[in-house]
């Protein structure tokens, strides 16, 4: 067998602790797992190591690669720490400070000392150019050679390891500005510039703005990673192209990934969802709310259809970001969110986090305030001798004796194992309670009813807390992932080759404007097919979603919409958006003119399908492995205490039980059943509230 | 507080949140551009009292924590299931509208026959009728002009909009079909709350929702008055002036006198001007009114992060508005723009908390908001009309802390328009939309600087409006030995031959080829400038902050060839005695003190509220033209001569003795 015809797919996940490995092996059509402690200074050191485990592991060679894919956090990281390359920005004369001005909010109404945030280029290294273009695209100020070398001295005065270049207008024209940007890093010794215009010619000049700067300002260190990784696993031997997961859901090759490391940023929670996305699908289950509990937050997002939303504006460490994104919203806490009383006596959960230094008060490294995880423990939903697989003992006792202590100082009283267990069973209420306000708001927003969909939990503490969010909720359905912590490395190794790209029209929707929009759809798919053909995805299956914001002239917000592939009228592209508008508005305003905004067309390679693990049929039952009490509604209640792993297909579990496996615990509340599936899912039902 | 503190903390984010779900609810389904764009509606929860036990925090107007329902669902009386009251009227409404533009709405909301809590919800709609389109002007002198007074009516009744009021809606407004759009988004929301309140109830009980009503608003209380008994006691006095009020061009004076005792707050605005023949008056009807004491709300916030919004914040605080003040109107006085005098009133309390909190308290912000607007003529004979930017300011500098450049959220938090959408769609070229360098009050801690924004008019015939333009003349104040804020301006074809300097406008005729630069004030700096660190001051001359001749002026330090020059700087410094003043005013509010003084003022409002409300704005200005006729064209810009300020003096004094 070689790699070119039918190699083994290779799935990873590198987090914060553990990086994960996913392997499909075409031999037997198998799924395999490996963990290898992370290495933060150097990820791609646990990366090649890892992988060199589980190929031996498994029995196979280098050679027998046939594509990694994995995501990455190193531009994420290198954003919110503020520790990116030392860029700088070109832009037209007036704008020096658009950075500074951005959209002119500040993050809080109420908070006087708040302060806006900090601009990712200082504004000395801001350069002004005489060079725009007007609103229909027309060349307004041309910069001379004069100019051009001015500009390019002060760039090389700043010494700088890259730029961005950003002209008003700019999106009407992107070849103008493209074709400066490379004038000018021609002059400047090849210093690479992001021409803002290229990569994302939408309007809007401040998000265009930060989109280029983003990625300028990730560039360096996403390139010498890549590199890294490919000099140390050509090293061992291992030549399979390397596959990159994007924040939208889908994969880039290492080279495109190296050219618009933009798009890489949120590709870590978007793995975890469109995992979550692709299990719904294999258990014919069209609508999904993920529920990610990690260590400091909780994130969802939701699936409705068998798609995950996508956002268009999403926060960067106080930084909008314009590009689509699988669409994840922050709930509330995490694990490691700290329970405290107020010096009015009332009890709070967050927003502070103990983290993983020192971590929950049981964790015994030094922190001593209770955090949620130690609710966990002294409830008895977790077991101390059994966290993170035995390889961390916690200890009960001092999260048992921090919790009384917030008991005592919210008017409990009795003995302290009584009072702790009160005190943290009225700390995960109030998580709950806030979790699920978010979440309400969440599906207001969308005009959607919680009693439609499935929680799909993993992260650390997910499929702890997720009875508990789904009872509070009205969630009837919970699927529980076969391995929450591998999770992430399995939606890699599925990600379909995607790209987005778009281009604003700004017209009034008629029979010119929707010829000129078929034009632009067809320019973009030709793009579009070339991407994937430098893939090498453009050989198997291929798909072109179209999708284009309007609005109702006049209004100043904008809608997106999907187009199905037979909407090309005028008359069938109105339908749609007045569809639409009716179906999130409530309303349709068929007397109005309707305009066009920017056209949308993403480009998607898709990847087979992984073999679904039939691994537990055929097994017997095996019953509890024992029993624990948990402390529930006020009393102690004996819980039968099952291992994951010796769970087999269609076996049922009656709550209140636990579940313990590797990298998590499952909880299974009275009155809710468990159930497992053929791939090895564990099903929660219930009565919800 | 009766619930136990777990109850309590989970009904404190359900009922909170569920003021965020009707505003979400209201959002999604409202129509207009003031809903879907700048967010000018709210949504809250209320108790059996009127006073609202839960406000959204996140989305929404910020600032109507404070208002009370009450005297609305009084005046309708008796309530059934299915009720929903509406009133625009800031007069029979007693201050829950402010202007007529918002309309409010109140739904009861019934637990087996008894009311358990309120809904109440209000929309900024696009138009009341009245003299103008979008009926807000604030050369308006009367509410008769401003459209539509809808005292408190039942709009709904058991469900079923009431046909009368419908008729009396739909023909008094310029956009009667967007204005019902709102309401039935007002609808959704309140329905969406009583959704929730009863989804509450199922889990929580009856019982327990109207303990936490209580509850809350006590634990509110008793947050807010532990930050408040913080501050030193004592009484703190401050005055601050509007430049005009835009029908006349004497300045407005705000005044106000706070007494903070036991962790309670007095604020007591008498001396403050009479109301005035112009649309700024706010109708607090002398209640501790959301206009009027926004800042205490914003310190209570900023000094604890965990405070539940609701109306327990306002418990520890009394007020004193005198009757016919521009801060308690009589009526029929109208109230169109009252947040202009609005932002002045943030900027008095301000001032008189930093008297008390000098280290936590900001100097004056940028004190301006202008949505410059264009109005070009279309193809069609009419007129495109459209914000080109909302203009503001920077915060002022704290002890330790820069202010911040071209932000303020002190009254509203609204997002700018990106420059190409209004390229877009207007005849306009920006040609510079950037911070103001040295604008900023220079300071140990600089002030935020100010904005600029230069167009070239590409259409004839094209109306500028710059509504809002204030701190022109009476800069943001510095404080504790620092200096204010450079004033805004606005200027027509900078360095052209038909270059004009403009003080405020409220319509602005321009054709193509015109350049229009407006600036806003830059926010006032915090202690001796000479103490700034140079290094601070080198890096805000690199990022063009600051100009190397500000540098050297402002803050005696010597820059050359990108570096301190420390010799130079010494010696410029040494030579220089800082500005001691405790709080810097500036030239043009010092010129004008001096003649129209703090203690004659105070006398001159006293007398002129013991007259008829019809005399009083003619007395007025008789008694300053008066005194004003002495004195140079121009004053206070241009100062007066010792024997003009004292002739001036004389004027005064004997009006004042009639």
């Amino acid at each position: 067998m070689t790699a070119a015809t039918r190699g083994a797919r290779i799935g990873i996940d590198v987090g914060g602790t553990f990086t994960d490995f996913v392997l499909s092996d075409p031999r037997d059509r198998s799924l395999s797992f490996y963990k290898e402690p992370s290495t933060p200074d150097d990820p791609s050191r646990a990366l090649i190591d890892g992988l060199q485990a589980l190929l031996d592991q498994v029995g196979l060679g280098p050679r027998d690669v046939s594509v990694l894919m994995h995501g990455t956090t190193i531009g994420l990281n290198a954003i919110i720490q503020r520790k990116g390359a030392r860029i700088g920005l070109i832009v037209s004369s007036g704008y020096r400070d658009i950075l500074e001005i951005a959209r002119c909010r500040m993050p809080s109404s109420f908070d006087f000392h708040a302060d806006k945030e900090i601009p990712l280029v200082p504004r000395e290294r801001i350069i002004e150019i005489g060079a725009r273009l007007s609103a229909s695209g027309a060349v307004t100020a041309r910069p001379d050679e004069m100019e051009i070398s001015r500009v390019t001295a002060e760039l090389q005065a700043l010494k700088l390891d890259a730029a961005a270049l950003v002209l008003i207008n700019g999106y009407t024209h992107p070849d103008f500005e493209s074709e400066l940007a490379e004038r000018i890093s021609s002059q400047a010794g090849g210093l690479a510039i992001t021409s803002a215009a290229s990569i994302w010619p939408e309007i809007r000049e401040y998000e265009r703005t930060l989109v280029a700067c983003l990625n300028a300002y990730i560039q360096p260190l996403i390139q010498h990673y890549f590199d890294g990784l490919r000099g140390g696993l050509t090293e061992r031997g291992v030549t399979a192209p390397i596959v990159v997961t994007a924040s939208n859901g889908g994969s880039l090759s290492a080279a495109s990934a190296v050219d618009r490391p933009v798009e890489t940023i949120l590709s870590g929670p978007a793995s975890g969802v469109m995992a979550a996305v692709r299990l719904a699908q294999a258990v014919d289950t069209p609508g999904i709310i993920t529920f990610d509990m990690g260590g400091t937050s909780s994130d969802i997002a939701i699936a409705a259809g068998g798609m995950p939303e996508l956002a268009t504006r999403t926060d960067i460490g106080g930084l909008p970001l314009v590009l689509p994104v699988v669409d994840v919203s922050a709930i509330g806490a995490g694990g490691g969110s700290i329970v405290w009383v107020d010096q009015h006596g009332i009890i709070k959960v967050g927003p502070q986090s103990a983290g993983a230094k020192p971590g929950p008060v049981s964790y015994g490294q030094g922190g001593d305030q209770p955090a949620v995880t130690d609710c966990y423990l002294t409830l008895g939903y977790i077991d101390p001798a059994g966290f993170l697989g035995g390889r961390m003992k916690l200890d009960g006792d001092a999260a048992r004796a921090a919790l009384a202590s917030v008991g005592t100082r919210i008017g409990l009283s009795g003995n302290v194992a009584d009072v702790a267990a009160r005190a943290a069973e009225g700390a995960l209420a109030v998580t709950t309670a806030g979790m699920a306000s978010a979440l309400y708001k969440t599906l207001a927003e969308r005009g959607l009813d919680p009693r439609g969909f499935a929680l799909v939990p993993f992260g650390g503490a997910g499929p702890t807390h997720a009875n508990l969010l789904a009872e509070e909720v009205g969630i009837p359905h919970i699927i529980v992932p076969p391995a929450a912590g591998t999770f992430c490395a399995m939606g890699a190794a599925g990600a379909d080759l995607r790209r987005d790209f778009v281009r604003s029209l700004r017209l009034a929707l008629d029979a010119g404007s929707s010829a000129t929009l078929s034009e632009t759809f067809e320019a973009l798919r030709t793009e579009g097919l070339s991407w994937l053909a430098a893939e090498g995805g453009a050989k198997g299956e291929t798909r072109f979603d179209r999708a284009v914001d309007m609005r109702y002239a006049g209004q100043a917000y904008e809608l997106r919409v999907n187009l199905p592939a037979d909407a090309t009228t005028a008359d069938a592209i109105a339908e749609a958006f007045h569809r639409e508008h009716e179906r999130i508005y409530g309303f349709r305003d068929t007397e109005a003119v309707v305009e066009l905004g920017t056209a949308r067309l993403a480009a998607v390679g898709i990847t087979p399908d992984l073999p679904v693990p039939d691994l537990y049929a055929g097994g017997t039952a095996v019953g509890p492995k024992g029993e624990r009490p948990i402390y529930h509604r006020g009393t102690w209640i004996p819980a039968a205490v099952y291992s994951r792993a010796a769970l087999v297909a269609s076996q049922s579990l009656a709550g209140p039980a636990i579940v313990e496996q590797e990298d998590t615990t499952v909880v299974i509340l009275p009155g809710w059943s468990g159930r497992i599936d053929r791939m090895g899912n564990l099903h929660l039902e219930g009565i919800a509230k | 507080m009766k619930l136990d503190p777990v109850t309590l903390e989970i009904l404190n984010n359900k009922l909170a949140a569920i003021t965020e779900e009707m505003c979400l609810t209201l959002q999604r389904t409202g129509r207009t551009l003031y809903v879907k764009e700048t967010a000018d509606f709210a949504c809250a929860l209320a108790g059996l009292d009127g006073r609202f036990f839960a406000y959204p925090r996140s989305i929404g107007v910020s600032g109507f924590v404070g208002l009370e329902c009450a005297p609305a669902i009084e005046a309708v009386g008796p309530l059934e299931p299915g009720d929903v009251i509406l009133t625009n009227d800031p007069y029979r409404s007693e201050g829950l509208a402010t202007h007529l533009p918002d309309l409010h709405m109140i739904a009861p909301y019934f637990h087996e026959g008894e009311v358990v809590a309120y809904g109440w919800c209000f929309v900024h709609c696009s138009d009341v009728g009245g003299r103008v389109p979008s009926s807000i002007s604030p050369t308006n002198t009367e509410i008769y002009q401003e459209g539509l007074r809808i005292p408190p009516v039942k709009l709904m009744r058991r469900g079923e909009m009431n046909p009368d009021v419908r008729l009396f809606l739909d023909a008094n407004s310029r956009t009667p079909d967007a204005n019902m759009g709102d309401i039935r988004a007002m609808l959704a929301a309140l329905a969406a709350g009583q959704r929730r309140i009863d989804q509450v109830i199922a889990q929580h009980g009856a019982a327990t929702l109207l303990e936490a009503e209580e509850d809350l608003v006590a634990y509110a209380n008793q947050k807010a008055r532990s930050v408040l008994s913080t501050i030193p006691e004592g009484t703190y006095r401050f005055v601050d002036y509007l430049d005009d009020d835009a029908v006349s061009h004497l300045p407005v004076r705000l005044a106000l006198a706070l007494t903070i005792r036991g962790g309670t707050v007095h604020l007591d605005f008498t001396g403050s001007d009479p109301q005035v023949a112009a649309a700024m008056n706010i109708p607090s009807r002398g209640r501790p009114h959301a206009w009027l004491t926004l800042r205490v709300l914003a310190l209570v916030h900023t000094l604890d992060q965990t405070v539940p919004l609701n109306a327990g914040l306002l418990g520890p605080v009394s007020i004193e508005a005198p009757l016919g003040s521009i801060v308690n109107p009589e009526e029929p006085a109208a109230t169109g723009v009252r947040h202009a005098a609005a932002i002045r009133v943030n900027d008095v309390l301000n001032g008189a908390f930093g008297l008390a909190l000098p280290s936590v308290m900001p100097a004056a912000s940028s004190g301006t908001v202008i949505p410059v607007v264009m109005a070009e003529p279309n193809a069609k004979g009419g007129r495109n009309v459209q914000v080109v930017e909302p203009m503001i300011g920077g915060t002022g500098a704290r002890q330790g802390h820069d202010g911040v450049d071209g932000r303020d959220s002190g009254i509203s938090n609204l997002a700018n328009n990106p420059v190409e959408t209004v390229e877009a769609e207007l005849g306009i070229e920006i040609l510079r939309y950037a911070l103001r360098p040295d604008s900023g009050g220079a300071g140990e801690w600089r002030g935020g600087c100010g904005m600029e924004l230069t167009f070239r008019v590409l259409t004839d015939g094209t109306n500028v409006l710059g509504r809002g333009m204030e701190r022109l003349l009476f800069r943001p104040w510095g404080r504790s030995g620092a200096n204010a804020g450079e004033p805004g301006s606005l200027v027509v074809n900078e360095g052209m031959p038909n270059e004009h300097h403009l003080g405020k406008i409220d319509v602005l005729e321009v054709n193509a080829g015109d350049i229009v630069s407006f600036r806003t004030p830059g926010a006032g700096g915090w202690g001796n400038p000479y103490r700034r660190d140079p290094a601070a001051v080198l890096a805000d001359v690199a990022n063009g902050f600051v100009t190397i001749e500000g540098a050297r002026r402002d803050y005696g330090v010597v820059i050359a060839d990108g570096g301190v020059d420390e010799h130079a700087t010494q010696t410029a410094r040494a030579g220089r005695v800082a500005g001691n003043k405790e709080i810097a005013f500036g030239p043009e509010r010092d010129a004008w003190e001096e003649i129209f003084a703090p203690e004659l003022m105070d006398a001159l409002n006293h007398k002129l509220l013991a007259q008829p409300l019809a005399r009083r704005q003619r007395l007025r200005h008789e008694i300053l033209g008066g005194a004003l006729g002495r004195l140079p064209e121009g004053f206070p810009r241009k100062p007066a001569t010792p024997d003009q300020a004292e002739t001036a003096r004389q004027a005064l004094r004997a009006a004042l003795a009639d």
